[in-house]
């Protein structure tokens, strides 16, 4: 049986669902995947994701119909994301690719697309389908809950193969794809679970229904950054305690009561990636009895602007303001280079197409700032100013008794652990960045250092 | 000076013409005439030499006869090669640009310049160096026009060239002004003082020990005075064009204040005035004429950099013009800024008779009226003084340019519908060369 995520609730900010689903008792069927399916699957253009595409089939609990529609919506973009993703990782040097960890993850991903094989000809028209579909959505979340540290090792191992700029460029657009994947397939689960049609619904949680009346699915309609921000300074502010001795605090200021539209799990890796850093630089500064300030910033809506921007803006893609373009979800495709144009093409997909008040966060602190030459390599996949020991502890997956702050980040990225591999800041921007939004690091060597994340919200949703 | 001869001369192109070049009227419809391009072919073979700050102050700081001339003789030669790259660029233009009366302005201004300075013959004494000195000073007045003529003139040839290639050709106009303005000023201060009553020949040229200036340098720029006197300033001005029901709001200095670094202070006051004088009118566009939340500058002193965190709550920028930010050529107020740059140069050429020799380092002291722009020869001061009510558009890559030009950087993070954090960095190592923009980057741009 599969639980609920509700069982997962854990401090009002939910947890990854996919920690909870036990393997599955139904055999899921697979079909092997042979080169010509990949190039058809892979030949088809991507197109941006946006919140509005996750929501537009309802607010929870869905119809069955609604429900067949999410299914089929995802199973309709799922297989070629997967195959794209397997074309670039095919496009990398054999000798990396041939290294176990990266190869395992390659295999990963094509026993993903084998899954999805059967059952992407027909369409989904019955709640048996649909169920069986949301297993395989399910042994997908879990087959690749581990990516990114096997595949960090993997890189690490076989540094000498590859240049660093390679394994940026690689790895920027692999992760922000990865996150796409993942949300549709989290997505389809959460609005599988939160739907009426399930006799299999064990456990009636059926209150928590009118508490998550702001969920749909995995996005959260007013989710409070304040909130998350308290949560990750009480969960960042242990370990610190636990390693260093001392818990440095937070002063929320600006406006602590605004809401956007995001996603819970994202806002949350992100935040707390961004504390672990300052938290650990104003220990070792010495300065953390002053509290760190965070100023959250709504910003203003104004639908006319937006309208007129667009209209101004006219031919030159990039410069309108709020199209998502495909860099930042990683559909570009750069290895492979199956997928050309740089910018979203499609007419269909209009991000903002209303008024989408977003909010920018301020993380400021007074640790003492970034040394220049570490600036340079800030956003470098592998960079990290923990020492060697550690960083090897980690790579070999001994870390038991090893540093504390790398014991927390769950989440999206998965169970194991990042910190200290240097995949924190790049990756919080990834997540950032999917929607449109982005961080910015602004460093005051000797003083402390100015984190900008800013997060657009989604449209409006009926 | 046989190519001389060839060319139809005109009265202005002879020896050196003082005040004729002033009061020459200039047709404003025609294009630039032809000239043959063999001279200028010689001198834009030429490569520039860059400098650095710390190279100029050594130089500067023990002045004998013979350091005099050889910088005289470094700047007669410097001038015309980096006028001559500038000069190509301009030729390749697309001919629709420059049949724009500005660009056609600037591009004749820059002509002349060029004539004249390649006319002047080797340096041998303090009299031929004083004939090179007055040929300076008229180049440096007769100039003053051409960052408000160049700006609009940008704006008008939108249809001929793209926005991309307007924004770069003025980057690059702009950094080469800068660099030989610089070169031209600190020599013309290096003669004041080699000429001033106090000044032994060979001996370390001190004026007094608390303003150390090597010619336009201030080696002991102190953070903390200088932005509380831009701050002032700012106050000043913004309160005069805003009347009297408005509250300024207050700005406030915290940290590393006691922090010295050497650069030349009129350039630092020209970026700390813009950002300053942005942020005033955020906050009181935002808040109206209660309680203005202050505005926070902090300043930070490390090894090789000091920065200064400019941070206000007037609102953030606005969505529309956030992309075009650094823009001069591209954004959607560009008829505004057109028009409000019409009524600058206005300004800027009455205030020629206003001229205080370069090296007084308290000049700056006097121009509390906004009305009345007096003070030393740089239009930067005229741009800088302007009310704040006229938008012209440039403030922002204008101090952009000032900053990189010896290895800083500025850089503005916006919290929209909150406020704005401008950060400006200077680089403490005078040894950090000026960023040129020579003919080779120009091709490969």
């Amino acid at each position: 049986m599969l639980s609920l995520r509700a069982a997962a609730r854990n401090n009002g900010s939910p947890v990854s669902l996919t920690r909870h689903i036990r393997p599955v008792t139904r055999p899921i069927h697979t079909k092997t995947v042979t080169d010509a399916d990949i190039a058809r699957l892979a030949a088809k253009p991507l197109h941006p994701l946006t919140l509005a595409d996750l929501c537009k089939h309802g607010h929870p609990p869905l119809s069955e119909q609604a429900l067949f529609n999410s299914a089929n919506f995802t199973l309709a973009i799922l297989p070629s994301r997967l195959a794209h993703r397997i074309q670039s990782l095919r496009a990398l040097p054999y000798i990396v690719v041939a290294n176990p960890n990266v190869s395992k993850i390659h295999d990963n991903y094509v026993h993903s697309l084998s899954t999805l094989l059967p059952i992407a000809e027909r369409k989904i028209e019955s709640l048996k389908d649909e169920v069986e579909f949301t297993a395989v959505m399910a042994d997908l979340v879990q087959t690749h809950s581990n990516t990114i540290s096997i595949l960090a090792r993997g890189f690490l191992e076989a540094r000498k193969y590859i240049s660093k700029v390679e394994v940026t460029r690689f790895l920027d657009e692999h992760l922000r794809a990865r996150i796409g994947t993942r949300l549709i397939a989290e997505q389809h689960i959460a609005l599988h679970f939160s739907s009426k049609p399930h006799q299999k619904l064990s456990d009636g949680h059926d209150d928590d229904k009118m508490d998550h009346d702001s969920y749909i699915g995995v996005i959260d309609t007013e989710l409070k950054p304040a909130n998350i921000i308290r949560n990750c300074e009480q969960t960042v502010g242990e370990i610190c305690e636990l390693k260093y001795g001392v818990r440095p605090t937070i002063d929320i200021v600006g406006s602590p009561e605004t809401t956007i539209a995001h996603i819970p799990m994202h806002l949350e890796y992100i935040l707390t990636e961004l504390l672990k850093n300052s938290f650990r630089a104003v220990i070792e500064a010495g300065t953390e009895k002053e509290a760190i300030e965070i100023t959250i910033a709504p910003a203003p809506a104004s639908p006319e602007e937006t309208k007129e921007t667009k209209n101004k803006a006219g031919q030159m893609a990039h410069a309108e303001v709020g199209a998502i373009s495909n860099y930042d979800q990683g559909s570009v495709d750069y290895a492979s280079g199956s997928n050309k144009p740089d910018i979203s093409a499609s007419a269909n997909i209009r991000p903002l197409r209303e008024a989408t008040p977003g909010v920018t966060v301020r993380i400021r602190d007074r640790g003492g700032g970034i040394t220049p030459e570490n600036y340079e390599k800030l956003w470098e996949y592998g960079f990290t100013t923990f020492n060697e020991d550690e960083i090897n502890e980690k790579v070999s997956g001994s870390g038991g008794g090893g540093g504390g702050l790398d014991v927390m980040s769950g989440g999206p990225a998965g169970g194991s652990s990042l910190a200290g591999l240097g995949y924190g800041l790049p990756l919080g921007r990834a997540y950032a960045e999917y929607f449109g939004g982005g961080i910015a690091v602004q460093s005051l060597h000797g003083w402390g250092t100015d984190v900008y994340l800013s997060l657009r919200g989604v449209g409006k949703v009926d | 000076m046989l190519l001389c001869r060839r060319l139809p001369l005109r009265p202005l192109q002879r020896a050196f013409p003082r005040s004729q070049a002033l009061t020459r009227p200039y047709s404003a419809s025609t294009t630039p005439p032809w000239r043959p391009s063999v001279i200028l072919d010689e001198w834009v073979q030429r490569e520039s030499r860059p400098i650095s700050l710390r190279q100029l102050t050594f130089f500067g700081r023990t002045l004998t006869e013979a350091r005099l001339l050889s910088s005289a003789n470094y700047v007669r030669l410097e001038l015309p090669t980096r006028l001559a790259h500038r000069l190509r660029n301009m030729q390749t233009l697309p001919y629709a640009a420059l049949t724009n009366e500005h660009v056609a302005h600037v591009y004749e201004l820059y002509y002349r310049a060029f004539e004249l300075f390649r006319k002047v013959p080797t340096v041998q004494n303090l009299d031929d160096n004083e004939r090179l000195c007055e040929v300076l000073r008229t180049a440096l007045t007769e100039h003053l026009t051409v960052i408000p003529r160049l700006a609009m003139g940008i704006l008008e040839i939108q249809d001929s060239v793209s926005g991309d290639e307007c924004d770069r050709f003025m980057t690059t106009l702009l950094r080469s002004r800068i660099s030989r303005r610089v070169i031209a000023e600190q020599h013309l201060a290096l003669t004041e003082t080699f000429n001033s009553p106090w000044h032994f020949d060979g001996k370390m040229s001190s004026v007094a020990p608390e303003d150390e200036f090597v010619g336009e340098i201030f080696l002991k720029c102190n953070a903390r005075e200088i932005v509380e006197k831009c701050a002032k300033r700012a106050r000043e001005l913004t309160s005069k064009a805003y009347g009297n029901k408005v509250t300024i709001p207050e700005i406030v200095l915290q940290g590393h204040l006691d922090t010295t670094f050497p650069y030349i202070p009129s350039h630092l006051e020209y970026i700390l005035g813009e950002l300053l004088r942005n942020s005033i009118q955020g906050v009181v566009e935002q808040s109206g004429s209660s309680q203005p939340p202050p505005i926070e500058v902090l300043i930070c002193e490390a090894a090789q950099q000091v920065i200064f965190r400019i941070s206000d709550r007037g609102g953030g920028i606005d969505r529309d013009i956030l992309p075009y930010l650094w823009s001069f050529a591209k954004g959607p107020r560009r008829s505004k800024r057109l028009k409000n740059l019409g009524k600058v140069p206005r300004l800027a050429a009455t205030m020629q008779e206003l001229q205080l020799p370069p090296s007084i380092p308290d000049q700056t002291e006097n121009q509390n009226e906004a009305e009345t722009l007096g003070f030393g020869g740089s239009s930067l001061s005229s741009l800088s003084a302007r009310r704040p009510d006229l938008r012209l558009g440039i403030g922002l890559p204008m101090s952009r340019i000032y900053a990189e030009y010896w290895a800083g950087s500025l850089e503005v993070h916006s919290l929209e519908g909150y406020g704005c954090d401008a950060f400006l960095q200077i680089n403490r190592l005078g040894n950090k060369n000026e960023v040129l923009s020579t003919r080779a980057a120009m091709d490969g741009v």
